[in-house]
C-alpha cells in the first residue's frame, strides 16, 4: 500500500513591523498584529519591571508612559506605539543605577510592601510630577495639589498591602521638593 | 485565524476596508479600553479590529467651537474634556462625568465615541451628553446624517449605527443666550469612589437667567434602564421655575417624574429597589447644588 502523506499547511500568523523607542533605546521588532504593549515589553524586550495584573485596566500595575502620558499597557495595542517614546519603570533609573526622585521618595517614605504595584505606582507618580512641573512652568497651575487631588490621580493604581498612606505621603513629599 | 488589526488612514480608505478587507467578523476599535478586555474575557480568537485612531482627520480628534455650540470629534479623548477650559466653563456636567470615568490611565486613551458606541446603560460621558441633548454626526453606508442622542441608543449595547455605521462627531448645543447661571453636574453612585461602574447616575444641566429662572433643563439618568434615558417630563417640569425657590413638594414631584423613566434590573451591583431609592435621593441632591 502506498502511504499518502497529507500535507497540512499551517497558516502562520502574520506579523507586523513595529518601531518604537523604549527608555531611550530604539527597537525595530516583528510582532503579532493584536499584540499588547505589555506583552511586547515583557516577552519580546524582556523588560519584566512592568507587571501584568488584571488585564482589564483596573489595577494599573502595567502602567507605562507613552509619549509621557500614563496608560495601561494591558489595554494598549502595540501597533499604536509605532514611532512613540515609551518609558517603563526601568527607564526611571539614571546612569549607573542612580535612583530617580520618584524612586527615592518611595524608598524614603517606605511606600513599598510586596512590591507588585510599585512599578505602576512609580510611573503614575512620575506622570504626576511631570504634569505638575509643566503646569508650574506654563503658569497655568499656581496652586499646590491637595492630598485629595493626589489620591484622585492614583485611582487607577491598586495596592493591596500598603493602605496607600505612605504612597500618598511619598507623592506629597515629591511635589513639595519640586516647588 | 487570529485577531487582525487594520488601521485605515482616512475615511475613503475606511470605506474600502469595510467593502473588501474586513470580512464579516469585524469590530471598530478606538481607545480599546472596552473592546480589549472583552476579547480577553470571552477568549475571542477570530476577529478583525478596525482601528479608527489612525484616521488622519483633524476634526476627528478635536473640540471646536462653531455657530451652534461645540463640535467634538468622536476620537476626542475623555481626558481632553477635563482639560478643555471652555467645556468646563459652559458644560460642567460633561467635565464632571469625564472626571468620574474610570482612572487617569483609562481617560488618556478612552474616547467620547467609544463611550457612546459601546452603548452601556451606565456610560458616564454618554449620560452627560444626553442631558445636553447633543447631536450625533454619523456615517452610515447610505450616507452621512445627523441624529439626536435621544434616538442614538436602541438597546443594551445597541445603537442606530448597526454594525457598519460610524460615529464621526458629537455636537454640543450652545447654552441659551440669556443663561447666566448654570446648575450643571453629574452625580454617580457606586459601591466605591474610584474605578466604579455606576449603580445609578444622574446628569443635569439647568440653564438659568440672572434671577435663577430655569430657561432650559436637561436631565438624563444612567444604569437604571436598558439605555441611558432623557427624563423629558422632569426637565419640562423645572423649566420656568426659579431654582432658588423650589419647594419641597415640587422637589418630590420632580423626583417622581424622573423615577417614571427608570426601569432598573437587579444584578450583581444592586437590586432594582435600591437603584430606585438611590435615584430618588440623588434627585434632591441636585437642588443642593443650586445654592453653591
Amino acid at each position: 500500500m502506498k502511504k499518502t502523506v497529507k500535507r497540512v499547511k499551517v497558516k502562520q500568523e502574520e506579523s507586523v513591523s513595529l518601531s518604537l523607542t523604549v527608555n531611550g533605546n530604539r527597537h525595530v521588532l516583528k510582532v503579532r498584529p493584536a499584540a499588547l504593549l505589555l506583552d511586547v515589553l515583557r516577552d519580546v524586550l524582556k523588560l519584566k519591571g512592568t507587571k501584568p495584573g488584571c488585564h482589564e485596566g483596573e489595577c494599573g500595575a502595567c502602567t507605562v508612559l507613552v509619549n509621557d502620558i500614563p496608560v495601561n499597557s494591558c489595554l494598549y495595542l502595540a501597533v499604536r506605539a509605532e514611532g512613540k517614546k515609551i518609558t517603563t519603570v526601568e527607564g526611571l533609573t539614571g546612569p549607573g543605577g542612580a535612583l530617580s526622585a520618584v524612586q527615592n521618595a518611595l524608598v524614603e517614605e517606605g511606600a513599598v510592601q510586596c512590591g507588585f504595584c510599585t512599578p505602576g505606582m512609580a510611573i503614575s507618580m512620575q506622570a504626576l510630577l511631570n504634569t505638575h512641573k509643566s503646569r508650574k512652568k506654563s503658569g497655568r497651575g499656581t496652586k499646590s495639589l491637595s492630598r485629595d487631588d493626589i489620591k484622585k490621580h492614583f485611582e487607577g493604581n491598586l495596592c493591596r498591602c500598603t493602605g496607600y498612606v505612605k504612597i500618598i505621603d511619598a507623592a506629597e513629599k515629591l511635589l513639595a521638593q519640586s516647588e | 485565524m487570529a485577531i487582525q488589526v487594520l488601521r485605515p488612514s482616512n475615511l475613503p480608505e475606511l470605506k474600502k476596508v469595510l467593502r473588501t478587507g474586513a470580512g464579516k467578523n469585524f469590530r471598530f476599535i478606538a481607545g480599546g479600553t472596552d473592546v480589549l478586555p472583552q476579547i480577553a474575557k470571552d477568549d475571542i480568537r477570530d476577529l478583525t479590529l478596525i482601528d479608527i485612531t489612525g484616521i488622519n482627520s483633524a476634526g476627528f480628534f478635536a473640540v471646536k467651537r462653531y455657530s451652534g455650540g461645540y463640535k467634538a470629534g468622536a476620537g476626542v479623548k475623555v481626558d481632553d474634556l477635563i482639560t478643555n477650559k471652555e467645556i468646563g466653563l459652559h458644560y460642567p456636567v460633561l467635565k464632571e462625568a469625564a472626571l468620574s470615568l474610570a482612572s487617569n490611565q483609562i481617560r488618556q486613551v478612552a474616547t467620547i465615541g467609544g463611550n457612546l458606541c459601546t452603548a452601556s446603560p451606565s456610560g458616564d460621558v454618554a449620560c452627560a451628553l444626553m442631558a445636553l441633548e447633543a447631536g450625533c454626526g454619523i456615517s452610515l453606508p447610505a450616507g452621512k446624517k445627523q441624529v439626536s442622542i435621544l434616538k442614538f441608543f436602541t438597546g443594551v449595547r445597541k445603537t442606530v449605527l448597526g454594525k457598519t455605521g460610524l460615529l464621526l462627531s458629537v455636537d454640543i448645543p450652545q447654552n441659551h443666550n440669556k443663561s447666566r447661571q448654570l446648575v450643571s453636574g453629574f452625580i454617580k453612585v457606586g459601591s466605591r469612589r474610584s474605578m466604579e461602574c455606576s449603580v445609578v447616575s444622574l446628569a443635569f444641566h439647568l440653564q438659568c437667567d440672572a434671577k435663577g429662572t430655569i430657561l432650559r433643563a436637561g436631565i438624563a439618568i444612567g444604569a437604571v434602564a436598558p439605555t441611558i434615558r432623557f427624563a423629558r417630563s422632569a426637565a419640562m417640569y423645572l423649566e420656568g421655575k426659579n431654582i432658588h425657590e423650589i419647594r419641597e413638594m415640587e422637589k418630590l414631584e420632580f423626583a417622581e417624574k424622573v423615577l417614571g423613566y427608570a426601569s432598573p434590573i437587579s444584578d450583581l451591583r444592586a437590586s432594582d429597589w435600591y437603584r430606585k431609592e438611590v435615584l430618588r435621593n440623588i434627585c434632591f441632591e441636585l437642588f443642593d447644588r443650586a445654592g453653591k
